[in-house]
């Protein structure tokens, strides 16, 4: 990614998107609507100071809003270019309220607030549609309360608490979980407000408050606006106190989540939504099954799906590794149905199709191995582009030329053609910048 | 090729990936483990499946398994179906009471003079006009079940009086007959169509443009199997939630208090699955001051079936699903269950006397008359 960052032949124009292209083969004119940062590209160093000093935490969409980000924020450390961008939805200033903070804290001089959208056209001789895919949204499966059960989630949201730099730094703590240790910061932050306020009342009239409450509740100082005041405040306090103390007991019996189950084809070969086989998900699967063990080495999964498939080189005896080594335990049975169960755990209930009984089996967490769909926006970028989709809405190739749409000179490459994995995504693209570049090199162009 | 073949290729079963999601889901097979859906389709296509199983009339045919079916297939028209085949050659499921239902089924086939309107009382209908309530098998069933208190009649009662204050006198006939519903789950097609054909002559000699149903089964059957067997129909089915829906947005009626109470929704199978009416009922409920509605965690696409259809294979697996459900609405603090489907008042009604259950059970329509507003 960095090299294509520092090419001085590619031009990386992130954070914007076409608006028109009209041409054909070796001369495209392609409008480009620059969208505003609020952040000058070219003087930004990425140096994160805006980031840290950002008053304004909002959901963070790269950890799948398991964790937060600041207003102003750069996607992910790693991205290209490094440089940051302004949240307009959150960002104070830009609603109207009183911050800039990030304008002084920046040494760069980069926070522009009256930055406009800029407008470009290009011309270009080829072009190579790379925009990716969507995950399969799981609430559309009722019987899997993927919305309802917080303990339920999918593989990308897994990916990301197992990630050392994600949300939990790579340790396995469940969603319902972190919920409570957030209501327990929350309660801290309440209860530090009320001692304060206690202390300054327990000054002013040279008293503990415990003792005071006493007396009050024994019926003196029935009168005193003031010390009324001071009894509903240790009320309070003495309420939160008691939350506090349920939820920490509650935390105490936390544990990384260690029973875990994995759900195959959760959208895809399924005529409901997509009848295609996703092609990499059961080899996620096995590998966020494998890393989880490597992290807490008591970790065992289980696997449930209609077969594995394990299909190239080393992938069989990936898999089989994984279940000798790495405590998975494969079921072939697709799961009917996730319930509610005690203590946050999922309870899955699936028929075992080889024993031919129907079971049902509590986890600590349980994972959906989403389809692949395609990505929201592509009905309105293939009207811009003039390609064609086919019936599930990627971009339509015949076998014969796999990178190449129904326009001339306009190519696609990975997830955004059809489902893939790595490994293929990358020999598409390169399969995608040759045909660009024997269309954009023609001498007599 | 032999008929449970030929099922297969008309109902494209063969699309069959075996994965089990449909035995997984089966409330039949949590509880009694020979039945299998999977295992059904399974043998039918090695060829192995004889019209003479048993287990085929163990079917609820509720459909939790077919919502869920990843490759599509239509577990219960299969079941229906190769019950059809089943009853062709000579075998049948056991009929609940005695086959008392039945035969009552097959009475109406023949012309004979029912007494159909005794409860009527004070409401107001009419001869012929536009609307015609389609009462069901309402006063059968109360003949029939008083011993477990069903209310059934209760039941269309009220409809009549809610739609009285919709300002809707409908006709309601003497000689309507049972929708044919259960004959057509039993397997028995020939009763199905004689009992259709007479309630669509009836309803075309009213003159109505809208046949109003309470039941969801009669329901069902009016808009999806009619069409089937007799083309397009001369009226429009409407269910009474639809319609109340739209006389509560209009404000022709209103619904008060008194009282605070806690209760949980049982979807019908009918209704919900085989309808898609999930929203309606928990609207009206929403509506009515004082009604705190709890979901029981098996709701809405998931709802469970009230254990027994088509007055068949009524069995102690049924007994154990209904006291299961029942439980799990008590479970949400509940203090009644309500139902919109006179079939699974009667199904709980029966459990909740056999197994001493503290939990009141709830007719929707009761409930909507009981708070209608008056002036």
């Amino acid at each position: 990614m960095l090299d294509v960052g520092r090419h001085s032949n590619i031009a990386l124009l992130a954070y914007s998107e076409v608006e028109k292209v009209d041409g054909q083969a070796g001369n495209f004119k392609v409008t480009v609507r620059r969208k505003r940062r609020y952040v000058d590209e070219d003087k930004c160093t990425g140096c994160g100071a805006c980031a840290e000093k950002c008053p304004t935490m909002v959901p963070d969409a790269f950890n799948e809003g398991l964790g937060s980000r600041s207003a102003i924020y750069s996607y992910f450390a790693q991205g290209i270019p490094s440089t940051h961008t302004i949240d307009p939805d959150f960002c104070r200033q830009l609603k109207g309220k009183k911050c800039g903070i990030c304008e002084k804290v920046c040494q760069a001089d980069a926070i522009n607030f009256d930055q406009e959208d800029k407008i470009m056209e290009l011309s270009v001789g080829a072009i190579i549609i790379a925009v990716g895919y969507d995950v399969f949204d799981p609430s559309q499966i009722p019987e899997y309360r993927y919305r309802e059960i917080q303990n339920v989630v999918t593989a990308i949201e897994f990916e990301r608490l197992l990630s050392a730099s994600g949300p939990t730094e790579g340790h396995l703590d469940r969603p319902s979980d972190r919920a409570v240790e957030a209501e327990i910061a929350g309660f801290e932050k309440n209860l530090k407000k009320s001692e304060r306020t206690l202390e300054k009342l327990e000054k002013k009239y040279d008293e503990a408050s415990a003792q005071f409450y006493d007396k009050y509740q024994q019926g003196q100082y029935q009168d005193d606006e003031d010390r009324k005041k001071w009894a509903d405040r240790y009320a309070a306090y003495l309420t939160i106190t008691k939350s506090l103390d349920d939820l920490k007991n509650k935390a105490e019996s936390f544990t990384v989540a260690k029973r875990l189950a994995f759900i195959q084809c959760v959208g895809s070969r399924d005529f409901r939504f997509y009848p295609f086989c996703s092609g990499y998900c059961c080899m996620h699967s096995i590998k966020e099954a494998i890393i989880a063990h490597e992290h807490e080495p008591e970790t065992t999964s289980t696997i449930f799906g209609m077969d594995i498939r394990a299909v190239s080189k080393g992938f069989e005896e990936y898999k089989i590794r994984g279940g000798n080594h790495s405590n998975i335990t494969y079921v072939r049975g697709r799961v009917s149905e996730i319930m509610g169960g005690p203590g946050n755990n999922p309870v899955v209930i699936y028929e075992d199709t080889q024993k031919r009984q129907v079971e049902s089996q509590e986890f600590d967490m349980v994972i959906l191995a989403t389809a692949c769909a395609p990505t929201k926006g592509i009905v309105e970028l293939a009207k811009i582009f003039g390609v064609e989709l086919d019936e599930y809405n990627f971009i339509r190739t015949s076998p014969l030329s796999p990178v190449d749409t129904t326009i001339p000179g306009i190519f696609v490459c990975g997830c955004a053609e059809s489902p893939m994995d790595v490994p293929e995504s990358v020999a598409q693209a390169s399969s995608a910048a040759e045909r660009a570049a024997e269309i954009a090199f023609q001498p007599n162009l | 090729m032999t008929a449970i073949a030929d099922l297969i290729n008309t109902t494209k079963t063969y699309y069959c990936l075996d994965c089990g999601v449909c035995t997984g889901s089966c409330p039949v097979s949590r509880v009694f483990p020979e039945f299998s859906p999977r295992q059904i389709i399974e043998r039918s296509l090695y060829d192995l499946e004889e019209l003479s199983d048993h287990t085929i009339w163990s079917c609820l045919t509720c459909a939790q398994c077919s919502v869920r079916c990843p490759a599509d297939i239509n577990f219960p028209e299969f079941i229906r179906l190769m019950r059809e085949q089943a009853h062709f050659v000579g075998f049948d499921g056991v009929p609940a009471h005695n086959g008392m239902l039945q035969t009552i089924m097959s009475i109406q086939t023949k012309d004979v003079q029912q007494n159909r309107l005794f409860w009527i009382e004070d409401g107001k209908t009419k001869e012929t006009g536009d609307v015609f309530y389609f009462v069901g098998c309402r006063p059968y069933f109360d003949i029939i079940f008083r011993d477990i208190d069903a209310g059934s009649i209760t039941g269309a009662q009220n409809v009549l009086k809610i739609l009285n204050a919709c300002g809707v006198e409908p006709v309601v006939s003497n000689n309507e007959r049972c929708c044919g519903h259960d004959a057509l789950w039993n397997g028995n097609e020939e009763k199905f169509k004689q009992l259709a054909r007479l309630n669509l002559d009836l309803i075309s000699s009213s003159g109505a443009k809208q046949v109003i149903f309470s039941c969801p089964e009669g329901y069902h059957t009016f808009k999806n199997f009619y069409p089937k067997y007799f083309g397009e129909l001369d009226f429009k089915p409407v269910h009474i939630l639809d319609f109340l829906a739209d006389k509560l947005n209009e404000g022709v009626i209103q619904l008060e208090g008194p009282g605070e109470e806690v209760v949980t929704f049982h979807d019908p199978c009918r209704l919900g699955r085989l309808a898609g009416i999930y929203d309606a009922p928990r609207k009206i409920l929403e509506t009515i001051p004082g009604i705190e509605l709890k979901e029981m965690p098996r709701s809405r696409e998931n709802g469970i079936c009230c254990g027994t259809s088509g007055w068949m294979n009524c069995s102690s697996c049924s007994k154990e699903i209904q006291l299961q459900r029942l439980k799990e609405a008590g479970d949400t603090g509940a203090g009644t269950i309500i139902t919109a489907c006179p079939k699974c008042q009667i199904h709980f009604r029966c459990a909740k006397a056999a197994f001493d259950l503290d939990i009141e059970i709830t007719d929707l329509y009761d409930l909507v008359a009981d708070r209608l507003k008056t002036e």
